[in-house]
């Protein structure tokens, strides 16, 4: 008997020592800033080291050393962005302290973009040293409704999330509505990410997500909930539904466009379709953060990639939908097809329905339980 | 005369692990203790305001994960013992010269990642495999059945990942196991059933209990299995603290849930080793009682 009662006696010695411990912790706490003071990132002559983070397989590695080349500029290229909450979670308490961790660039996704703005994390953008840039910006993105006149973000590439299914198999999926027809009972997967999946949703039942409010919002999750308890959805993907589509264990997903370029180089039966009620556009957009040890880098960097040539160099690796004026152009002599390619080059038809990417409406409070219960969907 | 060195000895043997400890389980279990009662974001940080309701709000969103991920993990742990102990037993007393080899297959592996096999036993399940054909063939799963993203193959994946955790600890308490002792026994007049109940059974009961432990507590918090192998209904507790960390970056309710799942594990142990005995556990402790 004695061993027990003195694990007890120790249990209770160890319980009373994470009390002290958390009371003496309590008296620290992270804050963040606001971005009505931040600094407009400094220009000049561009020299030393850039650092660069981004998401993987979202560059020719030519670009890079190309660039070195041309410039002079010593690149350490980060695929360190996995995911925007992941990153975020990450740089947070560096930036926290207005430390960048040496980077002089960051490449995240518009909500996560404007929600770094917010806090500060961002600096402002000198427009007289991105001449290249706003020369070359397609007008479409010139004005996204998160930062009007491009205060603080500069699109890296765009795509659309949309349907990506068999056409073989399933030959007849025009709207996500049909993702939850019977007939494809367990073979259709939807995006774990909340941003891309439940606006589509929303749209295909006739509510534009821009003025949707938090109710439409827990509508459109119900719904998804209602089909996943059903044994209608196989499962919640992130970028990885391409296999199960290629086994045809799957024959229709919730995915993106570039990806779907990818997959069908591999196998022709899969094919993007853009959902009859339109689809969800984004772009990654590259920032200059607070603390930047190298921003006149940064601005010829980004001025480099938005030269149509160079531009197109990583069009022709990446798939997605260039922010470049001129591209097009370039690539019809290099590689006609991919030209052509309406997933590359969308034509204004083509993205009529199409509508920009949205966050949950209201304040964080109400924006976490919109996130909440759809992780309680997704992760059910 | 000891010396003020010969005093210090057994501190500095012990310094470095202790540091390793505190450092990386101490610390990391206060800091997320904290969390686990404060309130706030990645936005705002987070103030202590010992939120006790993190925990019941967080037991109450998640008790069918919670309820998942210990039944998976108990059948997966049942398995593994019911398909270990012959082969454990096999290895043990029957393998003769390829001993050795079985041992090596138990563990070979380990050599390869934990992700990367996981990942190919969904090419292994997946719908069009000969594997699952044959399971339809057989009528064990209906002919438009699936066995991918299934509970039955979130359960495969944990019992085939945690078993050599079972195996290893059953053949070590087997051999050591004394064989005259199976000689008495059928001297005795006991039948090999009895004897194998009554004898060895018994003897080798510190190698079962420790390969359940073994598997059960990893198998419980496991999220990987769940990812690649099931759907969108067999998420297991483990599945939701990764997401409340890195998708909502909601780390109070993630670290209540971790400690939540910390002290269901330390009941559920507690009960199951007082009721199977510590002597069976740590040896006869006859002699450390007697001090």
């Amino acid at each position: 008997m004695m061993p027990w009662k003195r694990s007890l006696k120790m249990l209770l010695v160890a319980t009373a020592g994470l009390v002290a411990a958390l009371t003496v912790a309590a008296c620290s706490s992270g804050g963040g800033t606001d971005s009505s003071d931040v600094p407009t990132a400094p220009g000049g002559e561009a020299s030393g080291t850039l650092n660069i983070s981004n998401w993987p397989l979202y560059i020719d590695e030519n670009t890079i050393s190309d660039f070195e080349k041309k410039t002079g500029i010593k690149v350490k290229y980060n695929e360190d962005v996995n995911s925007n909450t992941d990153f975020f979670g990450k740089v947070r308490p560096l930036l926290a302290s207005g430390d960048s961790g040496g980077r002089s660039i960051v490449t995240v996704t518009d909500w996560m973009s404007q929600k770094m703005w917010d806090l500060g994390f961002l600096q402002k953008l000198n427009p007289d040293d991105l001449t290249t840039v706003f020369d070359n910006l397609i007008p479409s993105l010139e004005d996204p409704a998160f930062d009007p006149g491009r205060e603080y973000s500069i699109p890296w590439q765009s795509g659309m999330t949309g349907l990506v299914v068999r056409k073989d198999l399933a030959p007849d999926v025009k709207s996500i509505n049909d993702l939850f027809d019977p007939k494809y009972k367990g073979k259709v997967t939807m995006l774990d990410e909340l941003r891309d999946t439940v606006p589509l949703v929303m749209k295909a039942d006739g509510v534009d997500p821009v003025d949707a409010d938090k109710q439409d919002w827990l509508d459109a999750i119900d719904k998804v909930k209602k089909a996943k308890d059903d044994g209608q959805l196989r499962r919640f993907t992130g970028n990885d539904y391409g296999q199960d589509l290629a086994k045809g264990d799957v024959v229709a997903a919730i995915g993106w466009s570039g990806d779907a370029v990818q997959l069908q180089a591999d196998n022709e039966n899969i094919e993007y379709i853009q959902p009859e009620q339109g689809c969800m556009l984004w772009s990654d957009n590259m920032s200059i953060p607070i603390g930047a040890p190298n921003s006149p880098a940064a601005y010829e960097f980004m001025n480099y990639v938005y030269e149509p040539e160079n531009q197109a160099q990583i069009v022709e690796y990446v798939n997605y939908i260039s922010p470049v004026k001129g591209v097009k152009e370039v690539l019809t002599e290099k590689d006609p097809k991919l030209a052509d390619n309406e997933l590359i080059f969308p034509s204004e038809e083509f993205l009529s329905d199409c509508t920009n990417q949205v966050s949950p409406p209201g304040d964080a409070a109400e924006q976490k339980e919109v996130e909440n219960a759809w992780i309680s969907v997704t992760k059910g | 005369m000891t010396t003020l060195r010969q005093r210090l000895l057994p501190y500095g043997l012990l310094g470095p692990g202790l540091l390793w400890l505190v450092l990386f389980f101490v610390l990391p279990m206060v800091i997320m203790a904290w969390y686990s009662v404060s309130t706030g974001s990645l936005e705002t940080g987070w103030q202590l305001t010992w939120a006790f309701s993190n925990y019941t709000e967080a037991i109450s969103n998640y008790t069918t994960q919670f309820g998942r991920a210990f039944l998976y993990a108990a059948v997966a742990t049942v398995i593994c013992l019911l398909l270990g102990y012959p082969l454990a037993y096999a290895i043990a007393f029957k393998a003769g010269r390829w001993q050795g080899l079985m041992l090596f297959a138990v563990i070979a592996p380990f050599f390869t990642t934990y992700l990367v096999r996981t990942i190919a036993w969904k090419t292994i399940l997946d719908d069009a495999s000969p594997i699952v054909s044959f399971l339809k063939t057989i009528q064990i799963i209906p002919a438009d059945g699936r066995v991918l993203a299934t509970s039955g193959a979130v359960i495969a994946g944990l019992t085939y990942n945690f078993r050599p955790f079972m195996i290893l600890p059953l053949y070590a308490s087997l051999e050591r196991l004394d064989l005259r002792l199976l000689e008495a026994s059928r001297d005795l007049y006991a039948s090999a059933v009895q004897t194998f109940f009554r004898v060895t059974l018994p003897l080798t009961a510190p190698g079962i209990i420790a390969g359940i432990l073994l598997t059960f507590i990893p198998a419980v918090g496991d999220y990987v299995n769940a990812t690649f192998l099931g759907g969108a209904n067999q998420s297991m507790i483990g599945n939701v603290i990764q997401a409340q960390y890195l998708v909502v970056n909601d780390y109070s309710t993630a670290a209540a849930l971790s400690f939540t799942l910390m002290v269901l594990i330390l009941v559920a142990v507690t009960f199951y080793i007082r009721f199977a005995g510590t002597e069976a556990l740590m040896g006869d402790d006859e002699e450390a009682g007697k001090q």
